[in-house]
């Protein structure tokens, strides 16, 4: 199949290319040169007066694995007001708003011109479930990292300095499971949750069964990381999430990480819920200028930024205390909580965000401050942290809030007054051009996920993943509702070649593949020390045996190894 | 003279799953399930001895069966083990939960001169279905005498229960399975009996007797009748891979009919209660490795997940509590079962109150007044001494079976002991787990989740999913005579639902896929046979706690036989095509 997408405004950061009228050419899934493409044989797309991207690209949206799936079957609720209609041979059905099932998923995501998206948080005994849901989400590529800060094993070895064992350990777990990245969410809480506590854990507590601290579990696999020569950087939830004041724990947290390397070291998800100033919640104001003045001030962090957005949401975090406490705090009383052996917990608590809330005003604020103060789009994703802030399907909104003063204004006027005078927001001008938008919802995900030879680009030989959207840049940016319109249902979207979306609509199912990465950086003996060790451990600790915890690669759809180092 | 007034429990026994899992259609299984435990005090009431047959009447119905004496003491409460003959008395109405009432029935006994039926007369008499099972079940398959050779397949995992034990070692010789180790009783029973009354061939009713066809023309068959329908049911999903999960699925999709899996008459309620609010799980080696309370509520692992204690529970061994000294045990149920006798504390509790119960328990929790001298038939003092078992314990699991699911109020049963759970975490750590039975009904609700947002009872009449307990669940939609055709895979609604959804759905065109020629299948009109899922097939089954692991493949399916998914694929093509879709 070969597709020329003629006339286009194309916006593809990598290769430096802002908005120039260009073609693409695309065969066998690739992107190729146009000229060598005879426009007899391919299928033309006229893109005249349109806007080109690569597909987008999203860090951080929880969109399958057994907290997911539990956060649906508490929710019918939110299943009874959003459908999609099968049509047999051309798409599946679906449901759900915040919670939707596996097709419409995979066709929202879609609709929007997004290709690529990341499940961030998996325990690796229950990552069988998460990789057979991702088989079933059509038409995206897709990868998920494990949680890995509460594992016995790693936090074995780090108290016990063992860091190369550790990197060992991660090494193998990362290929039993099939997992891409390191999760770290509030470091440490699950091992302290299984004994009731946790809630409030900060960077230099102790975690007394084990007798390390948050700190050293971050510093520890950050090493790991780097060992490892993992593409993306640890991805990390930081402790005290939610909590008033909690600002100064991710500034501490981002400092802990100062001279680990070049380039970023850490990647702070959705700081928005980690940049509260204020002794309480009544007192709740923005830490965001100080969070931004630093990322500014180091190149060793990157965010995204847990936009909450109003309306209905469902929490849902391996931060389990937090899940408990935020049970207390809501009219909505329900609330589950899940725990793995050896390895995690979570909790799943479905919350609303109001405009009058001057809580949740604030948080509103404090994710465009985030955004909007920090200088380098290549270091901060626009995400809502699907579906904890709200749905993946707002994006289109958040878009033309970061894009346009008079969008943002819109809602500001109607917030709850206080949050309102308490935030910077309604001084800050900046507006994001198209040219950032496709940085950071695109070439920049990309980029620190290390994927950017394929994804979040349109050069020669990159993966034919492309967002054609209905938006003339040289007239419509100066409206919002068009910026959302156009977003919200791309012209047409290109998936490994294929057209899947055209004209807003789901044209064709697909299924995309599953990226994960073996990393065989390290001396085979210390390998083989290491898994017996596991083993042995393994029988004592776990419930099932060690060969039925590793996942063959048989059991994943597209499997897509990334093989780093070696 | 008087008849006996009782309280009638069914339930599941060992011996009615090692039958079952041999094969309903054998005098033995009728031999260990057509009887009713009565009370050595209702036996002599009665007058009669173990082994003479009794009549129970209910509301519903009445029925023959042999009695035989209870091993624990409960005068006034009968038990049966779930099967095609008690049935026959169990209503069909669901409360809006999908679920009928299977416990706590009110029944009457009576000394009779009738025999007990054998599974054909039965379903003669009640059904209307002539089968003569010898001609079709009887073979054993020939071992092969092939040069396989001989291979230990270790950590293979038993597809039974919803205990999902991976640590079976399975030895296959010559492509037959000769030994395995570390399996329960029923385990070992499914390994080692899967060659046993098998039917190999594919049968479609013709002239009202069955004919062996070609698998294709069978599925031919089976898909005009999907197709013709205007509305059909599929029905079963629990004891097969979550691979053909979804694949029923599609075809529910594609049919525009209903999609239901076995939930609806284990843990509907379960699933309801989540649905309103929450719930609170650990997977069982958190449990394993933590809990030094455990209260079995309703269920019996001794009967219905014979390696439980062992691997997961009471008996178990963890990191932090080394085994069942340093764990307290609590059993809650109406009579006294074979488990309330390993416990540090038994609490009776009167049939159908376990509401009133959890109420208590939950004021007790919260040191309210209790302003009475018994609830549930549990004297208050009792239930405050429970609660603070249940507080001063570091980390608490409840262990809950269909004893509570099917207690009156269902799901409203089912909110509130969440809620004391939910409360208990204001304490300590507690977390509760449904006692799941069939080894894949964890995934079958899963795999349904991620495709429809529901976990069963699931409606595709307008081409996207809806749910209601109430109207698309397999009892409500047959005793309610709502669906025109049926297809079943890897159940065997004949032989465990109620009389009147059992009696309609013989009634409509029925395709049952199915490893064994079962009690339902004597009503099909096409029978495709089918390989074992875990045994001759592999695929992904979700344990009760919601592990997913890989079932294993250790021996070949019987020549011509195919599996559910491949049964189902071409169904989706041939259903596909003449719909014209």
């Amino acid at each position: 199949m070969e597709i020329i997408i003629k006339g286009g405004y194309v916006f593809d950061p990598i290769n430096g290319v802002k908005g120039e009228k260009l073609d693409i050419g695309v065969k066998d899934g690739k992107i190729v040169d146009p000229s060598k493409l005879d426009e007899r044989n391919a299928k033309v797309i006229d893109a005249r007066g349109k806007t080109v991207m690569p597909g987008g690209v999203d860090i951080h949206s929880h969109i399958a694995g057994p907290k997911v799936n539990v956060g649906r079957l508490l929710r019918p609720e939110d299943h009874y007001i959003s459908f999609i209609k099968a049509i047999t041979g051309v798409k599946r059905s679906g449901t759900g708003k915040t919670t939707p099932t596996v097709a419409s998923i995979g066709y929202r995501y879609a609709r929007m011109g997004w290709t690529t998206v990341i499940e961030p948080a998996t325990p690796p005994l229950k990552t069988r479930h998460t990789h057979e849901e991702l088989n079933d989400i059509p038409i995206l590529d897709k990868a998920c990292f494990p949680l890995v800060d509460s594992n016995w094993f790693i936090l074995d070895y780090i108290s016990k300095g063992e860091i190369e064992k550790c990197a060992a350990f991660v090494a193998w777990l990362l290929d039993a499971i099939k997992g891409y990245a390191l999760k770290l969410v509030d470091p440490g809480v699950a091992e302290l949750w299984s004994q009731g506590k946790g809630y409030g854990l900060d960077l230099d507590d102790e975690i007394p069964s084990f007798g390390i601290t948050p700190r050293e579990i971050i510093t520890g696999l950050c090493k790991v990381n780097r060992m490892l020569k993992l593409p993306h950087s640890i991805h990390v939830h930081c402790n005290r999430l939610g909590i008033p004041g909690n600002y100064s724990t991710t500034l501490e947290t981002m400092r802990a990480l100062e001279g680990m390397g070049d380039g970023i070291t850490i990647h702070i998800t959705h700081a928005q819920f980690n940049s509260y100033k204020g002794d309480n919640w009544p007192a709740l104001r923005s830490g965001a200028p100080e969070i931004a003045d630093y990322v500014n001030a180091h190149e060793h962090v990157s965010i995204d930024m847990g936009q909450v957005i109003f309306g209905g949401a469902t929490t849902m975090t391996a931060d389990a205390p937090f899940e408990f406490a935020l049970f207390h705090m809501t009219p909505i009383r329900k609330w589950a909580g899940s725990e793995v052996e050896v390895e995690s917990a979570s909790g799943i608590v479905p919350f609303k965000y109001k405009k009058k809330s001057i809580v949740n005003a604030v948080q509103w604020c404090i994710g465009l401050e985030l955004a909007l103060l920090i200088k380098d789009p290549w270091r901060v994703i626009p995400t809502t942290d699907h579906p904890n802030g709200g749905p993946f399907t707002r994006y289109p909104r958040l878009i033309s809030w970061l894009m346009s003063k008079k969008a943002r204004e819109e809602v500001l006027e109607k917030i709850n007054k206080t949050a309102r005078r308490r935030s910077v927001l309604p001084d800050i001008d900046r507006e994001y051009s198209l040219y950032e938008i496709a940085i950071s919802t695109r070439a920049a995900p990309a980029k620190l996920l290390g994927l950017e030879d394929r994804k979040g680009q349109l050069g020669e030989g990159a993966d034919a993943d492309i967002a054609i959207y209905d938006l003339d840049p040289t007239k419509d940016l100066n409206d919002p509702d068009r910026i959302v319109k156009a977003f919200k249902y791309a012209y047409c979207t290109i998936k490994n070649g294929e057209t899947v979306v055209m004209n807003g609509k789901i044209a064709k199912t697909s299924y995309g593949r599953t990226f994960y990465v073996k990393s065989s950086v390290l001396d085979e003996e210390l390998m083989k020390g290491v898994v017996s060790e596991v083993k042995q451990k393994f029988k004592e600790w776990y419930t099932v045996q060690f060969s039925n915890y590793i996942i063959d690669e048989s059991e994943i759809r597209h499997p897509e190894p990334l093989v780093m180092g070696g | 003279m008087n008849p006996l007034k009782v309280v009638l429990v069914t339930g599941r026994t060992v011996e009615q799953g090692i039958e079952g899992e041999a094969g309903k259609l054998r005098e033995k299984y009728a031999k260990k399930v057509a009887v009713v435990e009565l009370d050595a005090k209702d036996l002599k009431l009665l007058g009669i001895d173990e082994g003479r047959p009794v009549l129970i009447k209910t509301l519903h119905g009445e029925v023959v069966l042999r009695a035989i004496a209870a091993k624990g003491r409960h005068p006034g409460i009968v038990f049966a083990p779930m099967s095609p003959w008690i049935n026959i008395v169990i209503g069909s109405e669901t409360d809006g939960s999908g679920m009928p009432t299977f416990k706590g029935i009110e029944a009457e006994v009576y000394p009779t001169d009738e025999r007990v039926l054998s599974i054909e007369e039965l379903l003669k008499k009640y059904y209307g279905q002539e089968i003569s099972s010898s001609e079709l079940t009887s073979q054993e398959l020939a071992p092969k005498n092939g040069s396989g050779g001989e291979q230990l397949f270790k950590d293979v995992v038993c597809p039974f229960c919803g205990c999902l034990c991976d640590d079976v070692e399975v030895l296959v010789r010559n492509g037959a399975i000769v030994e395995v180790r570390k399996a329960c009783a029923i385990g070992s029973a499914k390994f080692l009996g899967h060659r046993k009354e098998r039917a190999l061939h594919p049968l479609v009713r013709k002239g009202g007797t069955f004919v062996k066809v070609s698998l294709n023309e069978a599925i031919e068959e089976a898909a005009k009748i999907l197709a013709n329908s205007k509305y059909s049911l599929l029905y079963g999903w629990s004891s097969t891979s979550i691979q053909a999960n979804a694949l029923g699925i599609e075809l529910a999709e594609i049919l525009g009919g209903v999609i239901d899996n076995t939930t609806s008459v284990c843990h509907g309620p379960t699933v309801l209660g989540v649905q309103g609010v929450g719930t609170v799980r650990a997977t069982l080696g958190q449990i394993r490795n933590r809990a030094d309370l455990i209260v079995y509520w309703g269920s019996n692992p001794l009967n219905a997940h014979l390696r439980h204690l062992m691997r997961y529970s009471a008996l178990a061994k963890g990191v932090f509590v080394p085994g069942r000294k340093q764990r307290k045990v609590v059993v809650i149920d109406v009579r006294e079962t074979p488990m309330a006798k390993m416990a540090d504390l038994f609490i009776k509790v009167k049939p159908g109150q376990d509401y009133e119960l959890i109420s208590a328990l939950r004021m007790a929790v919260k040191e309210l007044d209790i302003e009475a001298e018994e609830v549930a038939g549990v004297p208050v003092e009792k239930i405050y001494q429970l609660a603070e078992i249940m507080r001063t314990a570091k980390f608490g699991a409840v262990f809950f079976g269909v004893g509570v699911t099917m207690s009156p109020g269902k799901d409203e049963t089912l909110e509130n002991i969440i809620r004391l759970v939910q409360d208990l975490n204001e304490w300590t750590k507690f977390v509760l787990c449904p006692m799941r039975g069939h080894f894949n009904v964890t995934g079958a609700c899963n795999v349904s989740l991620w495709m429809t947002g529901y976990a069963f009872g699931i409606d595709y009449m307008r081409k996207f999913p809806r749910h209601d307990a109430a109207i698309w669940t397999v009892t409500e939609l047959l005793s309610n005579e709502d669906v025109d055709a049926a297809l079943i895979v890897a159940s065997d609604p004949l032989a465990h639902l109620p009389k009147r959804a059992a009696e309609n759905l013989t009634k409509i065109p029925l395709i049952v896929v199915d490893p064994r020629f079962n009690v339902t299948a004597a009503a099909a009109r096409v029978f495709i046979p089918s390989s074992f899922v875990g045994i001759e097939k592999e695929g992904t089954a979700y344990r009760m706690d919601g592990v997913s692991l890989r079932l294993k493949k250790v021996v070949d399916p019987p020549e011509g036989v195919i599996s559910d998914e491949e049964i189902l694929s071409l169904l989706i093509d041939r259903v596909k095509k003449l719909r014209g879709v």
